[in-house]
C-alpha cells in the first residue's frame, strides 16, 4: 500500500480527545526513544558497546501510539528492534542503557543485552533475538489473560520480516481458533534485513491481508503519525478487550538506521534517508499538528527536548560509570533451584 | 498405597494438580479431541490416553486443543508461563521437538538467564518417546540427550508409576522448565503408588538392585531390561548395583560415583545411538572423577549409529536388549 | 656425461621382503619426466606405482616383468640425462652391492642373495594378521611384551589393534573376586545416596543421626563412614594372632618354688637366630603414625567373611615393597639378594613359640586371597603342620601385637631378611585432617631395618609408601 492510501483509511474514524498532559507525555516518550537511539548510534561508534544493536529511530509513533493505551498488566512481546517498545511500555531508561552497555546494573544484569531486554513488572515479556519468536508467546500470554478474565491483552510486535515466519502464521491461527485476546502488530518498515517488502512479502506489500486471511480483523494506519496510529489502535483495542478474539494492525513506518548498527545500507535509494527523515518524522509531524492546532507551543516542546537530551546524557554517563558484572556469577540464574 | 499403571498415575496426577492449582493449564494436539467435529469433544482425551476427563472438569480455557503447530504450542506455553500460568504442553511424539526446538532451546530454556534471573518459566513439556512399537525413524527417538545438554532445562524420565506421579508433581510445583519424558511402551507398567501428596525430588537416582560387582546405569525402558539381565547374572553369583537415574538433568552424580567406587566397573545402557549420547556423558564423567577406582574401561550399551528401522525384527536388533546388557557386564568382568 | 645410478626394489613397510614386477611402464632408453610412472610393483598386499623422482631414462633394464626380486635388488640402471655406453653401464652393475646383505666374502662380484630379514639386532617384528591395522604404540608394546599378534583381538574399526588390546592379550585371564548380590536396602526419608544407605544398614546406623555433606544436606557415603569408623576405634584383633593362649593359669608355680623347663628345639632355634640377629645386624628403627579410619571403614563396608585388618596390612606391605625394592631384599654376607615379588612372612604366635609362615607373591594377591591364605597358614602353624618351605625364605616380616592392646613396639629382624614391621593397636588420636583436627583411629608402625643393606632414606620411603597405602585403602 502507498502512503496516500493510508491517509484515506484514517478518514471517518472517531476522533480521540487528548489533554495537554497526555500530549506532552506522548511527545516526551517519543522523544526519549528518538534521543536514546540517536545517542546509541553515536556511542556504538566508540566501540564500547558489544554485540548487535538494532535501532528503532523513526518508528516511535508506533510504540508510543500503542503502548500509551495499555496498562501495566497488558503484556507485550517485542523483537530484536525492541528499545522503543521497552521504553514505551515503561522500562527504566537508565537500566536499559546499562544493560546495553553490559553493566551489572542493567535491567538484566548484563546477561541479555540489547536483544533480550525484559521487565515483567511492567508487562514487557522480552525483546527476542529470534525473528518470529515472540508471536506464539504473545498468544500464550493472551491465553493466560483470557483465563484471568480481567480484560488484559497479549501483544506481539512483528516486522515485515517476521510476517513471513512460520511461527507467526501458527500463532495467528492458534489465536483465532482459541479466540484469545491476542494482538498482532506488524510494523512494516519496508525492510526485512537487507530485502525490501516488495520482494519478500508475497501479498504485494500488504501484511494486514494475511491476518485477515487467517480469520481475524485487521486495521491499517500510518505508523509515522502518532494520532493516526493512536486512533486506529484505540478501535482495535476496544474490539479485542470486548472479547471478540484476536486482531491485527499493520503500520506503515520507516526506520532511519540500518537493520543493525554497522549495516552499510547499500539497499537504500539515493537520498532516501534524508527524504524519510524530512517527510516521515513522527516528531516533526506531531509538533506541526499540536502547535498548528494551538494545543501546545514550540517552547513547550523545546523544553521537553532539552529535558530528554539531558536525561539521556545522564543515563549514558551513569552506564559508563557502572560496574561490570562479576565473572564469578556467570553461571548463576540459570534455574530457580537445581539440586 | 494404590496399584496403578504409569498412564493412570499421569492422569490422576494431572487431575489432582489442576484441581489444587488453578494456574495449571494443558495444551496439545488432541488432548481433548473432537473439537470442530460432528462428534464433538471429548473424542479421545489424548492419543496416549493421558488426559481424559480434564476438559470436562476444568473447561476449554484451561484444557486447550491446539491445531498441529508445535512451535505455536510450545511458544504459547512459554508465553503463558511468563504471564503467570503454569502450562503443561504435550508433544505427541518427542521427535517433534525438532519442529518446536527454537521455543524450547532459545526461548524457554534461556528466559531466566537472559533476563537476569528476574523471571521464571514454570512450563512442563510432556514428550512421548522410545522405540518398540515399529513407529519407525521419525516417531521413535529418545531425544533426552540433546535436551539434557541445554542449560536451563530439567529433564525427567520416570520408569515406574510411583515415579511418574512423583516426578510430574515435582515438575508442576517447581518453577523451572521441565521436559517430562513418557516412554510409549511403558504406559501399562503397573506398580505401587503412594497416595495423596507425593513428590519425588529431581537429581535422586533409584537403586533398583544392589550388588558388589558392577554398576549399571540406565533410564526408562532400559532399566527394566537391565533388571532382567540382573536376574540372570545373579544366578552366577554376579551382583549388580542397578541405578535408575530418574532425571538426567539434574544428574545424581553422587549415587553413580559412590557405586562405581565400590564396584570398580561401570556399564551404561542407553536407548540411543552412541555419539554424543547420555551414555557417553556418564562414562566421561566417571572416567574423570573415579578413574582410579575403575578396574575396567566403562562400557556403553547403546543402539547402533543409525536411524530406527521399521521391521519388527530390525527394531529388536536396534534397541539394546537384556542380553546385550548381560554381555556387557560379563565383558567388563572379564577385563584383564 | 650422464650420471648413472642403480634402480633397486624399493621397501614399503617393515615386513616387505620382496616384490614382483607387474609391468614396466617405460621402455629402455625412453626418456621420461619427473612424476612419470616407471613400473608397477606387486607385494603381498598391494600393487604400487613407482614414479620417477627426476627426469631421466633407464639405460638398461635387467629385471623382467612377472619376476620376483628381493628388496634392494638391482632392477635397472638409471641415467639422469642422455644415453650411456655399455661399458659404463656394466661398471655400475659390477660395483653394485645390495644394501641389505652387505659385502660378499672376499669382495666377490657376485651379489649374494640378501636376507629378507630386517635389521638383525631388533627382535623379529610381530607379524600382524592379514589386513589388520595396528597403532604404532600397540605394535611397540607387542614387541616389548612378546605378545603374539595372532592372539590379539583388535577392538578398533575393522579389527584395528590398539595398545589396550595388546595388553589384554598379554595378561592372564581375569578371575574377579565376586562380591555377589546384596540384599536391597530400604529407601530412607533422609536425603541420602544409595551406597550411604547400604553402609548404614550394614552397620546398624540410623541415618537421621548422620550429618550430610551433600547438596541440601544429602548424606553421602563418606559421611556414614566417618561415623562408622569412629564407633569402632579398635580394629578386630589381628587374624594372624587370635588371642594366643597364654600359659595356662593352672600351671603357675607356687610362690617360692621354681619350675625349670628345658628349651624345646624350636625355642633353641629361635633363641639362636634372634641372638645372632640382635648381635650382628645393625638395627635402626623408622617409626610412623598412620591413620586407620579409612581402612577400618572400608573393612566395615564389606559383608560377612571380611578379611582382617592384618590382611590389609600384609597387602599394603607387599605393594610398598614393590614400590621401594631396596627394602624387599635378603642379606647374605656381602651379597644383597633383590626380589621381584613380595613374599611377606607374617608372625603367628603358637603354643610352642613364634612362627612366621610366608604369604608368597602377596603383591599379586587380593586382600581376600591373602586373608584366605593366612587363615590356612595360621591353622597349619598352630597345629604344627607347616612345611619348611612355607616358613623359610621371604624378604620381609610383619608382626602385629595390636590384639593385646600394645600401642607400639620394635621387632627383631628375621635374618636373612632385610626388615620387619611391627604393628600396634589403633588408638583414637588427634590428627590434622586438611587443617581441621579430627580424632581418628591411628596405628603406630615401627620398621626395623638392617643398616648393612638398607639406608635411612629407603626405610623412610618404604614407610611413606606404606602409610599412603594404608591411608587410601581403595588402592589395596
Amino acid at each position: 500500500m502507498v502512503w496516500e492510501d493510508w491517509q484515506k483509511n484514517t478518514d471517518g474514524r472517531a476522533t480521540v480527545q487528548f489533554n495537554r498532559d497526555e500530549l506532552l507525555g506522548a511527545y516526551r516518550r517519543m522523544k526519549i526513544i528518538r534521543e536514546f537511539e540517536e545517542r546509541l548510534h553515536e556511542e556504538i561508534k566508540t566501540g564500547e558497546i558489544a554485540g548487535f544493536t538494532h535501532l528503532y529511530a523513526g518508528q516511535e509513533a508506533v510504540a508510543v501510539g500503542i503502548c500509551d493505551q495499555l496498562t501495566v498488566e497488558d503484556m507485550i512481546v517485542s523483537t530484536h528492534r525492541g528499545h522503543g517498545h521497552c521504553i514505551a511500555k515503561g522500562c527504566d531508561v537508565k537500566g536499559m542503557m546499562k544493560e546495553i552497555f553490559g553493566r551489572a546494573g542493567g535491567l538484566c544484569k548484563g546477561r541479555g543485552g540489547s536483544m533480550h531486554i525484559a521487565d515483567l513488572d511492567v508487562g514487557m515479556l522480552g525483546a527476542n533475538g529470534i525473528v518470529g519468536g515472540g508471536a506464539p508467546q504473545a498468544v500464550g500470554a493472551a491465553i493466560a489473560a483470557r483465563i484471568d478474565g480481567k480484560g488484559r491483552v497479549g501483544i506481539a510486535f512483528s516486522g515485515d520480516g517476521a510476517c513471513n515466519q512460520g511461527t507467526t502464521f501458527e500463532a495467528m491461527n492458534l489465536a483465532v481458533v482459541t479466540k484469545v485476546p491476542a494482538i498482532f502488530v506488524f510494523e512494516n518498515n519496508h525492510y526485512s534485513e537487507h530485502t525490501g517488502d516488495a520482494y519478500a512479502v508475497g501479498t504485494n506489500k500488504d501484511i494486514a491481508s494475511r491476518a485477515e486471511g487467517f480469520g481475524m480483523k485487521a486495521w491499517r494506519a500510518n505508523g509515522c503519525d502518532f494520532f493516526e496510529t493512536y486512533t486506529a489502535f484505540a478501535e482495535l483495542l476496544e474490539y479485542v478487550r470486548a472479547g471478540n478474539g484476536p486482531a491485527a494492525i499493520e503500520l506503515d513506518t520507516e526506520r532511519y538506521y540500518g537493520h543493525f548498527e554497522g549495516d552499510p545500507q547499500r539497499y537504500r535509494g539515493k537520498g532516501e534517508i534524508d527524504r524519510i527523515r524530512a517527510e516521515r518524522d513522527c516528531l516533526k509531524a506531531f509538533r506541526a499538528k499540536v502547535v498548528g492546532a494551538a494545543l501546545l507551543t514550540d517552547d513547550d516542546l523545546d523544553k521537553v527536548d532539552a529535558e530528554v537530551i539531558a536525561q539521556i546524557e545522564e543515563a549514558v554517563v551513569e552506564a559508563r560509570a557502572d560496574d561490570l558484572p562479576d565473572p564469578a556469577t556467570v553461571a548463576d540464574d540459570v534455574y530457580v533451584e537445581y539440586y | 498405597m494404590a496399584i496403578m499403571n504409569i498412564r493412570e498415575a499421569i492422569v490422576s496426577t494431572l487431575h489432582a494438580e489442576m484441581e489444587r492449582d488453578s494456574d495449571i493449564i494443558l495444551l496439545g494436539e488432541d488432548v481433548v479431541g473432537g473439537n470442530g467435529t460432528a462428534g464433538g469433544p471429548e473424542a479421545i482425551g489424548g492419543i496416549w490416553g493421558t488426559s481424559p476427563g480434564l476438559w470436562e472438569k476444568f473447561g476449554p480455557e484451561r484444557v486447550i486443543d491446539t491445531p498441529i503447530s508445535e512451535s505455536a504450542i510450545i511458544g504459547a506455553a512459554a508465553g503463558a508461563a511468563l504471564a503467570g500460568k503454569r502450562p503443561v504442553a504435550e508433544l505427541m511424539f518427542a521427535d517433534f521437538v525438532g519442529v518446536s526446538l527454537d521455543q524450547i532451546w532459545n526461548q524457554m530454556a534461556k528466559f531466566r538467564y537472559m533476563f537476569g534471573g528476574k523471571t521464571k518459566c514454570p512450563a512442563v513439556v510432556r514428550l512421548v518417546y522410545g522405540a518398540g512399537m515399529s513407529t519407525a525413524a521419525q516417531h521413535s527417538q529418545s531425544v533426552y540427550a540433546m535436551l539434557t545438554a541445554m542449560p536451563g532445562l530439567k529433564v525427567v524420565l520416570p520408569t515406574t508409576p510411583a515415579d511418574a506421579k512423583g516426578l510430574l508433581t515435582e515438575a508442576l510445583r517447581g518453577d523451572d522448565p521441565v521436559m517430562y519424558f513418557e516412554h510409549k511402551t511403558l504406559y501399562g507398567v503397573k506398580g505401587e503408588v503412594p497416595e495423596g501428596d507425593y513428590r519425588q525430588r529431581f537429581g535422586e537416582a533409584r537403586m533398583v538392585r544392589e550388588g558388589g560387582d558392577v554398576t549399571v546405569v540406565a533410564c526408562g525402558r532400559m532399566v527394566n531390561f537391565s533388571e532382567k539381565a540382573a536376574d540372570k547374572l545373579a544366578a552366577d553369583g554376579i551382583g549388580m548395583d542397578l541405578l535408575d537415574l530418574r532425571t538426567t538433568s539434574p544428574l545424581d552424580e553422587d549415587a553413580i560415583l559412590e557405586s562405581v567406587e565400590q564396584t570398580g566397573r561401570l556399564v551404561v545402557v542407553d536407548e540411543t545411538p552412541p555419539r554424543c549420547s547420555l551414555a557417553a556423558d556418564i562414562c566421561a564423567m566417571v572416567a574423570q572423577r573415579a578413574f582410579s577406582s575403575l578396574k575396567a574401561p566403562p562400557q556403553m550399551v547403546t543402539a547402533p549409529h543409525s536411524p530406527i528401522p521399521f521391521a519388527r525384527n530390525l527394531e529388536r536388533a536396534w534397541v539394546p536388549s537384556p542380553q546385550k546388557v548381560e554381555e556387557a557386564v560379563r565383558r567388563v568382568l572379564a577385563f584383564r | 656425461m650422464a650420471k648413472l645410478t642403480p634402480f633397486t626394489m624399493p621397501k614399503w613397510g617393515i615386513e616387505m621382503a620382496e616384490g614382483t614386477i607387474a609391468d614396466w611402464m617405460v621402455a629402455e632408453n625412453a626418456p621420461f619426466e619427473r612424476g612419470a610412472v616407471l613400473t608397477l610393483i606387486e607385494t603381498d598386499k598391494i600393487t604400487n606405482e613407482v614414479e620417477a623422482e627426476k627426469d631421466g631414462r633407464f639405460v638398461r633394464i635387467m629385471a623382467e616383468a612377472g619376476q620376483t626380486y628381493a628388496v634392494g635388488a638391482l632392477l635397472a640402471v638409471l641415467s639422469d640425462g642422455g644415453e650411456a655406453s655399455a661399458a659404463e653401464i656394466d661398471a655400475v652393475i659390477a660395483a653394485f652391492r645390495p644394501s641389505e646383505a652387505g659385502f660378499g666374502p672376499d669382495g666377490e662380484d657376485e651379489a649374494p642373495v640378501p636376507a629378507p630379514a630386517v635389521a638383525p639386532a631388533a627382535p623379529a617384528a610381530p607379524l600382524v594378521p592379514e589386513g589388520i591395522a595396528i597403532s604404532p604404540v600397540a605394535l611397540a608394546e607387542a614387541q616389548r611384551l612378546g605378545v603374539d599378534l595372532a592372539t590379539v583381538t583388535g577392538t578398533g574399526r575393522g579389527g584395528r589393534i590398539f595398545a589396550q588390546d595388546v595388553h589384554q592379550a598379554g595378561r592372564p585371564e581375569s578371575q574377579p573376586a565376586l562380591a555377589g548380590v546384596f540384599a536391597m536396602t530400604a529407601d530412607s526419608a533422609v536425603l541420602s545416596t544409595p551406597v550411604a544407605r547400604r553402609i548404614a544398614a550394614l552397620n546398624g546406623l540410623d541415618l537421621a543421626k548422620v550429618k550430610g555433606s551433600g547438596h541440601r544436606g544429602k548424606v553421602r557415603r563418606d559421611d556414614v563412614l566417618a561415623v562408622v569408623s569412629q564407633a569402632a576405634p579398635q580394629p578386630a584383633p589381628a587374624a594372624a594372632t587370635p588371642a594366643p593362649t597364654p600359659a595356662p593359669a593352672a600351671a603357675a608355680p607356687v610362690a617360692g618354688t621354681v619350675d625349670i623347663a628345658p628349651m624345646s628345639s624350636m625355642r633353641r632355634t629361635i633363641a639362636r637366630r634372634l641372638t645372632e640377629s640382635k648381635q650382628q645386624i645393625p638395627h635402626f628403627y623408622v617409626r610412623r603414625r598412620v591413620r586407620a579410619d579409612r581402612l577400618l571403614a572400608l573393612r566395615a563396608s564389606l559383608g560377612a567373611d571380611k578379611p582382617s585388618v592384618n590382611d590389609f596390612i600384609v597387602k599394603a606391605c607387599a605393594l610398598a615393597l614393590m614400590e621401594v625394592p631396596a627394602v624387599n631384599i635378603q642379606v647374605h654376607g656381602n651379597d644383597i639378594h633383590r626380589f621381584g615379588s613380595a613374599d611377606v612372612a607374617v608372625a603367628v604366635a603358637t603354643e610352642k613359640g613364634l612362627v612366621t609362615p610366608i604369604v608368597f607373591g602377596a603383591d599379586d594377591l587380593s586382600v581376600a586371597q591373602i586373608g584366605a591364605a593366612m587363615k590356612a597358614l595360621a591353622q597349619r602353624a598352630r597345629s604344627g603342620k607347616l612345611k619348611p618351605e612355607e616358613f623359610s625364605g621371604g624378604s620381609f616380616s610383619l608382626s602385629n601385637l595390636g590384639g593385646f592392646g600394645v600401642e607400639q613396639f620394635d621387632a627383631i629382624i628375621n635374618p636373612p631378611q632385610g626388615a620387619i614391621l611391627a604393628v600396634g593397636t589403633a588408638r583414637p588420636e588427634p590428627i590434622d585432617d586438611d587443617g581441621a583436627i579430627r580424632i581418628v583411629p591411628v596405628l603406630h608402625l615401627s620398621l626395623s631395618c638392617d643398616h648393612r643393606a638398607i639406608d635411612g632414606a629407603d626405610g623412610g620411603r618404604f614407610m611413606a609408601a606404606l602409610a599412603n597405602l594404608i591411608e587410601q585403602p581403595h588402592l589395596l
